[in-house]
């Protein structure tokens, strides 16, 4: 059974749709709004598909302009400029010279000077010097075009094949699994990774601007040891095809945590656990650790503490060590916090993109697009010299330039006024 | 000291505006001839105040850090340049304009497009000094310790500083429209002048962009992340891109394209300034 002729006509229709600009500046526009929207509101609004679909579709929208364009621009640019093609250009000027000039020199010094060399032929005993720039320009959109695509089709990729976790290291314990987005999902790897050290290095002693932070790593398959290395924000480590880069990092409280209550003058020592209710004896109340630092902004340890009283809803406030006074006052309490033996834990980010060197590819792609595209306009140019009949010299200039009006008119300008005066 | 500096430049770049300003309404090759001396010299002191802020910044960088390495030292002097929060980016923004325009322009920086640029280049400085932004210099936290800050910053904002010019001119074009003026150039020179500026600037954003994409990967693993000030960015991006192809594929131009390229500053001025206060994420350690 053969395509019925509505089948051929949607297609085509399709077609011209998927390589229409109108299609573009559609997409575009729906891109831009949504892209809008989820920076003011929904954040995750580019991984669902209001974003994806038009984004896709953009992508098909480039594709479908590159197959129907790229052989054409191939055949443009690979045609040769001839003599003959030069003398079908449209004039631009006009000038006259003495009959006893030395016109060829004259002319070709005038486009050498303001282009460059140009080639000559003699045609019906006319003398045409002709000069072609930007041959490549008619390239450059669509290089342009390929490197989006190459980069879009990157994400893709990333999005797919590519393997996005995180591991969280305590010293000397070593890990043989990352774990993936979304829920429990864990990745076994081929070789275990031991954090040796975790270090924050500040500029100053005892706080502010951290300086560095940095993870003395080891490596090891098969038990035994195959590389260390120091991952840092801005160094990641590689190994065994995974990257390694440093995230974040926190303290973990050995033991319990200290916290003295005092009410009146009776006092009490509670040993707090991280997320774990403790009541305090003889009493209503009840007390977690909810979060521990090592350094809170600068002012040392500090834990964050939720406190209840009876079934009302909790409240969550900072304990500072250095200052409890600054703790909220809590009915007849007083809080400090006792030694903490605290362990810094380090996480890391791990990766494997596949799509990432086709993105680095596009970027590397794109540059020389947009330079061909922007400024390497396609300009075509010929001097055109005849014995006129009183033995003078009749030159005309011939030029056009489709896309790129701008240098065009600058060039025609210089060069008619070098071609006027040229002979005086 | 750096700061009176500023405070100075700013007033000389108020001065070069009125006057080109004035040379505008009197026609006076002379006043241009002098706006354009001191426009070139006041690019000259803001080129030498911000190397003295760099070597400033240098120098502290070194005293916490004692190198004797020549390769070391090299990579400290990179890492320090004075782009590394938002008084310094307004700086160098404001930077960005006179050497865009004396590159670029040369020709055209006369009359109102010349009190354009002047008065923008003060504009950025007098918020910079009057606005109550933070002026001090600060060690770099460690996710701006990276070779590509340097470059990242440094094509962001010439080509802001190119689409800042882009949208000068488009002004002067909407206004050559309703009220001709013979001072200011012809409508299709004007028009033109709008593409140019635009294609730069298109051409140093997009460099910015990747630049950024290639750092955020070395530094989290994730050339994107959809941070609202990649996401403007690439707005902006897209506004110009819009642009381009309507001039190019549908051949649009004056009016229209003027529109453009005034929302498209919008759209620049939203990415710069919006997103930091507005808006928090990555970039937010600018404000
Ligand atoms: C954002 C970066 C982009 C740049 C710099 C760019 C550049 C260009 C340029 C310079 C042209 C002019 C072609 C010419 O003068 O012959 C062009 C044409 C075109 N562009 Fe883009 N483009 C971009 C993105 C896109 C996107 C996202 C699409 C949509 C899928 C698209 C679709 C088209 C189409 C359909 C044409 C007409 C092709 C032709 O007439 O040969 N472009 N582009």
């Amino acid at each position: 059974m053969s395509a019925s002729s509505s089948d051929i006509r949607l297609f085509s229709w399709l077609g011209r749709q998927l390589t229409s600009i109108r299609l573009t500046v559609f997409l575009l526009l729906i891109l831009a709004v949504v892209a809008v929207v989820g920076t003011v509101a929904f954040p995750g609004i580019y991984y669902q598909s209001w974003f994806l679909a038009p984004l896709g579709l953009l992508a098909l929208n480039l594709l479908a302009c590159l197959v129907e364009g790229l052989p054409q621009a191939v055949k443009k640019v690979a045609r040769p400029f001839t003599g003959e093609m030069a003398l079908a250009l449209p004039e631009r000027g006009r000038f006259t010279w003495p009959g006893d000039a030395e016109a060829a020199t004259l002319a070709q010094e005038a486009l050498r000077r303001e282009l460059g060399r140009p080639r000559r032929e003699i045609i019906d005993e006319k003398e045409v010097f002709f000069y072609r720039r930007g041959r490549l320009r008619p390239l450059g959109p669509y290089i342009v075009h390929l490197a989006l695509v190459l980069i879009l089709a990157g994400g893709v990729v990333g999005k797919f094949w590519g393997i996005e976790g995180r591991v969280l290291l305590q010293p000397e314990l070593p890990v043989s699994s990352i774990n993936l987005e979304g829920p429990q999902k864990t990745l076994p790897l081929a070789f275990q990774v031991r954090l040796d050290r975790f270090q924050v290095l500040y500029y100053e002693e005892g706080g502010g601007t951290p300086k560095e932070f940095r993870s003395d790593l080891t490596f090891f398959q098969d038990g035994e040891e195959k590389a260390r290395a120091v991952c840092r924000v801005n160094e990641p480590v590689t190994f065994g095809g995974y990257t390694f880069y440093q995230s974040s990092y926190g303290a973990m409280p050995q033991g319990a945590i200290p916290v003295q209550v005092s009410r009146g003058n009776k006092r009490q020592v509670l040993e707090l656990f991280l997320r774990r209710w403790v009541r305090l004896p003889e009493s209503e109340f009840q007390f977690m650790a909810v979060r521990v630092e090592a350094n809170l902004q600068g002012h040392g340890p500090a834990v964050q503490l939720a406190y209840r009283s009876g079934s009302a809803h909790p409240q969550v406030f900072w304990l500072l060590q250095k200052q409890p006074e600054l703790a909220e006052p809590h009915g007849a309490f007083r809080l400090a916090l006792g030694p903490l033996n605290l362990q810094y834990y380090s996480v890391l980010q791990v990766k494997q993109d596949p799509g990432v060197w086709w993105v680095y590819l596009g970027f590397i792609l794109i540059l020389p697009g947009l330079y061909l595209a922007f400024f390497r306009p396609s300009q075509r140019w010929a001097v055109v010299l005849k014995k006129g009949k009183g033995g003078r010299w009749e030159g005309r200039l011939l030029g056009a330039s489709p896309r790129g009006r701008e240098t065009f008119a600058a060039h025609t300008e210089r060069l008619l006024a070098r071609l006027q005066g040229g002979a005086s | 000291m750096l700061s009176t500096v500023y405070g100075a430049l700013m007033l000389l770049y108020l001065g070069v505006g009125l006057l080109f300003l004035a040379a505008g309404l009197w026609a006076s090759p002379s006043l241009n001839r002098w706006a354009r001396v001191l426009f070139g010299a006041g690019l000259a002191a803001h080129t030498a105040a911000l190397l003295g802020r760099w070597w400033e910044s240098y120098h502290l960088a070194l005293g916490h850090t004692p190198l004797t390495n020549f390769s070391e030292k090299l990579r400290l002097v990179i890492l320090q340049a004075p782009m590394s929060n938002f008084y310094e980016s307004l700086v160098f923004f404001a930077w960005c304009l006179p050497f865009l325009a004396i590159l670029t322009f040369r020709r055209y920086l006369r009359d109102y497009l010349g009190t354009v640029v002047a008065l923008a280049a003060c504009l950025l400085l007098a918020y910079a000094s009057l606005g109550g932004v933070d002026s001090r210099i600060k060690p770099l936290m460690p996710a701006l310790k990276s070779n590509w800050l340097l470059f990242h910053v440094v094509t962001c904002f010439l080509g802001y500083a190119a689409f800042t010019l882009g949208f000068g001119v488009a002004i002067l074009y909407l206004v050559q429209e309703k009220r001709p003026r013979p001072s200011l150039p012809p409508l299709p020179e004007l028009d033109r002048l709008i593409y140019q500026a635009t294609i730069i600037g298109f051409l140093l954003l997009t460099l910015g962009i990747l630049t950024g994409a290639v750092w955020a990967e070395t530094a989290w693993g994730r050339y994107w992340s959809w941070d609202p000030k990649e996401t403007w960015s690439l707005i902006t991006w897209l506004v110009y891109a819009t642009l381009l192809h309507a001039r190019l594929v549908k051949g649009w131009q004056g009016r229209r394209i003027a529109w453009l390229a005034v929302l498209g500053f919008l759209a620049v001025l939203f990415t710069y300034f919006g997103v930091s206060f507005l808006l928090p994420g990555l970039h937010s350690y600018l404000t």
